[in-house]
């Protein structure tokens, strides 16, 4: 099994290379009329599939990891798998190339100001940024499909549950207002997680998805609309959510720091993927109104067993 | 290891304040009525609140992590 995924991600390096050669063979033959933010424009589109593509190969490469989680001599548990840890270097640094540049399109839009740098230097990273997160995105995807491992979702029927304790975790003067709009029982007893908190399970995992799934399509459709003629209703709409899924993430990363920093076993977790198993069981045993431990053994959420990594 | 991350977590952060003045300033610029529309400067004053108080958020949490003073953990 080990020698097929080489060789499917070898099959995907090789095929991203040919794409990566023929596309700059057109971009620099010196024939193509375009202005260099047009010409960035065409090979970022044309090199779309073969990042995607890589990305499918990465992600299947990576098999179907998980299994019984692993454990040191020295305390330390596997809380996520180098694949994961890498994953999320890779968005990290897709968001930090691709963040920055395409609020300055829309802010320098606004303000109609220009920077000292040409325009097309900063499509030029955020083209770099979007294809660094659209091969995670891929990746990550792919992983998933032949992944039966859902613990970072809440299973079914137990939505509301999480959302409570996503909410529980929030100060009373917001917790409570959140809880009546939305229904939810903050006094209900939950167990205590096994892996992944209820903000993570309840709130962060789905609004992640939602937002990139959100940048993705609208990115890929404002991407090819000089390759495609894209209707001018849907452009303008693509464009406009666009602008708000950009808005959504860097609201997002801004909450994913704030729950994150003072939890700092899990900052160690997701940078090295081993942590110290007592920090991190003392940090999921401080979930708000968690349910005594004899309550949690019976009611312990499928969900909090799983082992995505 | 803590005190560069809380560095760079309130750099962000500051980084992210500047953006949100910039969001909630332009809200109220005659320019981007005409220009974007009144849905638009809801969504630049909306967006701009946010960022501002989740930026301060990060910022406290950074500086608490570089004090060695963080809630949780």
């Amino acid at each position: 099994m080990g020698a097929v995924r080489w060789l499917i991600v070898l099959v995907g390096v090789a095929l991203a290379g040919l794409g990566a050669v023929a596309i700059f063979g057109q971009a620099t033959s010196g024939t193509q009329p375009w202005d260099p933010e047009l010409s960035d424009n065409f090979i970022f589109v044309k090199s779309i599939p073969f990042v995607l593509g890589l990305g499918v190969a990465v992600g299947l490469a990576r098999g179907r990891g998980a299994g019984a989680q692993r454990r040191r001599a020295d305390g330390r548990v596997e809380r996520f798998r180098i694949g994961t840890v890498v994953g999320h270097w890779i968005m990290t640094i897709g968001f930090l190339l691709a963040l920055p540049t395409g609020m300055w399109q829309y802010l320098g839009g606004i303000l109609d100001v220009r920077a000292p740098i040409d325009l097309f230097l900063f499509y030029r990273v955020h083209y770099v940024g979007g294809a660094v997160v659209l091969f995670g995105v891929a990746s990550f995807l792919a992983y998933w499909s032949i992944n039966a491992d859902r613990s970072l979702l809440p299973p079914r029927g137990q939505w509301r549950a999480h959302l409570a304790g996503a909410t529980a975790e929030l100060p009373p003067r917001l917790s409570g207002p959140i809880a009546r709009l939305f229904r939810l029982d903050l006094a209900a007893r939950r167990p205590t997680p096994d892996r992944f908190t209820y903000y993570e399970t309840g709130f962060s995992f789905p609004v992640w998805t939602i937002a990139l799934a959100l940048i993705t399509v609208t990115g890929l459709i404002k991407a090819m609309r000089y390759v495609y003629p894209i209707p001018g209703g849907i452009l303008y709409w693509a464009s406009t959510f666009h602008v708000a899924s950009m808005v959504l993430i860097v609201l997002k990363v801004l909450d994913h720091l704030r729950y994150t920093l003072p939890r700092w076993p899990m900052m160690v977790a997701i940078a090295k993927g081993w942590v110290n198993e007592g920090s991190i069981r003392s940090l999921l045993a401080a979930e708000p109104t968690a349910a005594p431990a004899a309550d949690a053994d019976v009611a312990r959420a499928p969900a909090m067993s799983g082992s995505d990594r | 290891m803590k005190r560069i991350v809380a560095v760079l977590a309130i750099v962000w952060a500051a980084a992210n304040v500047v953006v949100a003045y910039l969001f909630v300033t332009n809200a109220f610029v005659a320019k981007t009525a005409a220009k974007e529309g009144l849905p638009a400067q809801a969504a630049l004053l909306l967006g701009g609140l946010l960022i501002a108080v989740f930026a301060v958020i990060v910022a406290r949490e950074g500086l608490a992590l570089f004090r060695g003073t963080s809630r949780v953990s």
